[in-house]
């Protein structure tokens, strides 16, 4: 049995549902987990105070990379089979512009703040709101938006075939660059740590036990 | 001291990704399909027990019956497939076939003008790990031939029976089916010996599908 699953055929829409309900779940209750939902933490990162958000998605990311990597190599994940968003540059910068902005100014991103909604914290129900609302409006005004969105379309891009190096050469690049940016940012949290006194007041945990639902980042 | 414990753990971690990203650019590509090979004994068996391809009337049965989850792939140009396709039939470039969004147990049926591009993309398919794959043996040409334009070879009970039932299938797909193509009307109980006519010979086919595509859409099909 090789997967992707779903892709496969191995299981219908049904399993596909429970499997995402299930590992929804699992990723609000990690990310919870980790102090994800509380915005002072995740907006410590744009101040430089706290690295966790940084840290958390390299490490996701060279995790990820290297299990579907080897995974792959070892014939269990067929990669042909994985979906690979395609690439259109500028309305994915003005995207990510947004984005960051909103990200700097409510503290959460849209997996984080229904992390923060699912804890009962109030400004994570306003950005769930939020994102909601632009969902809808986005939907809703498609066809005047639909020219822009389709501007300078690049393909399903990878760092392999942009930098022409074999998929394993990428790899490599990926988790040195990881590891080298885990230890600037345990630098700058120590440098932090040691000229910050007293340290910074805990943040008010209003958490309670992670009622999550299976959202996706 | 959890502190200490933690650090190990970190470390650990570490190692280990830098151990696997270390051996990863010696470990060879990690895409299947760069490691599918071909059984071509498997693939020849096929062949002669002609499990390989669909009669174009095969086909318009299915596609009348919608069987579950049959996929009708094109495999000619874009301006000939907007010109005119089988009905339900999805274009499919010829060099986008290794990164195919169909699922294991999809029935793929592969057409193309005549039918040699169809046959190799069938091995290519197969190759990728697909099992359900038939092409049009006769391609665009048969189709047009059997199904939208039937006429009923001879007055023998077998011949007379497999027209009714290809001219059943034709007026689905808004085709004309023709007991003789002359002078009688559209009896099939007094047709004529079938007298050898100018078409009955195997034509061109590109210069034949190219007519016969703008006799069909002559009709606003």
């Amino acid at each position: 049995m090789t997967a992707p699953y779903f892709e496969l055929g191995y299981f219908g829409a049904r399993g596909a549902l429970v499997a995402a309900l299930v590992i929804g779940i699992a990723f609000g209750w990690c990310l919870e987990s980790a102090g994800m939902g509380s915005a002072r933490k995740l907006a410590g990162q744009f101040y430089l105070t706290d690295l966790t958000v940084f840290k958390v998605m390299f490490t996701a990311i060279v995790t990820a990379m290297l299990g579907a990597f080897w995974l792959g190599r070892l014939g269990v994940l067929d990669l042909t089979r994985v979906y690979v968003p395609e690439t259109y540059l500028v309305p994915q910068l003005v995207g990510g512009l947004i984005f960051g902005v909103g990200f700097a100014l409510g503290g959460l991103c849209p997996g984080t703040s229904c992390v923060a909604a699912a804890t009962g914290r109030l400004d994570g129900v306003a950005l769930v709101a939020g994102m909601w609302s632009g969902v809808l409006a986005t939907g809703l005004f498609f066809p005047a938006l639909e020219r822009f969105y389709e501007r300078t379309p690049r393909g399903a891009l990878t760092l392999p075939q942009l930098a022409h190096v074999p998929y394993g050469v990428a790899v490599l690049l990926v988790v040195l660059a990881a590891l080298g940016g885990f230890l600037v940012a345990e630098r700058i949290e120590a440098k932090v740590r040691t000229s910050v006194t007293p340290a910074a007041p805990d943040e008010m945990r209003r958490t309670v036990a992670p009622v999550v639902e299976g959202v996706g980042a | 001291m959890s502190g200490g414990r933690e650090r190990w753990v970190t470390r650990a971690l570490a190692a280990t990704a830098l151990a696997l990203g270390l051996l990863a650019p010696l470990a060879g590509s990690p895409y299947k399909a760069n490691h599918s090979t071909i059984d071509v004994a498997a693939l020849a068996r096929t062949v002669a027990r002609e499990e390989d391809h669909v009669t174009a009337l095969e086909l318009a049965q299915w596609i009348k019956d919608r069987r579950p989850g049959l996929r009708v792939l094109d495999v000619r140009s874009p301006e000939e497939y907007d010109r005119y396709h089988l009905p339900t039939a999805e274009r499919l470039a010829l060099d986008s076939l290794a990164t195919l969004p169909f699922h294991a147990d999809d029935t793929l049926v592969l057409y193309s003008e005549g039918g040699a591009h169809a046959a190799q993309a069938w091995v290519f398919l197969r190759a990728l790990g697909y099992h359900n794959v038939y092409f049009l043996r006769g391609g665009l040409y048969e189709w047009l031939e059997q199904v939208m334009n039937p006429t009923l070879a001879d007055t023998t009970a077998p011949a007379r029976d497999a027209f009714s039932r290809a001219a059943s299938l034709s007026r689905y797909f808004g085709g004309v089916p023709r007991s003789d193509i002359r002078t009688l009307p559209a009896d099939e109980s007094i047709a004529l010996p079938g007298a050898p006519r100018a078409t009955s010979t195997v034509p061109l086919p590109a210069r034949t599908t190219s007519a016969r595509i703008d006799a069909v859409r002559r009709r606003g099909c």
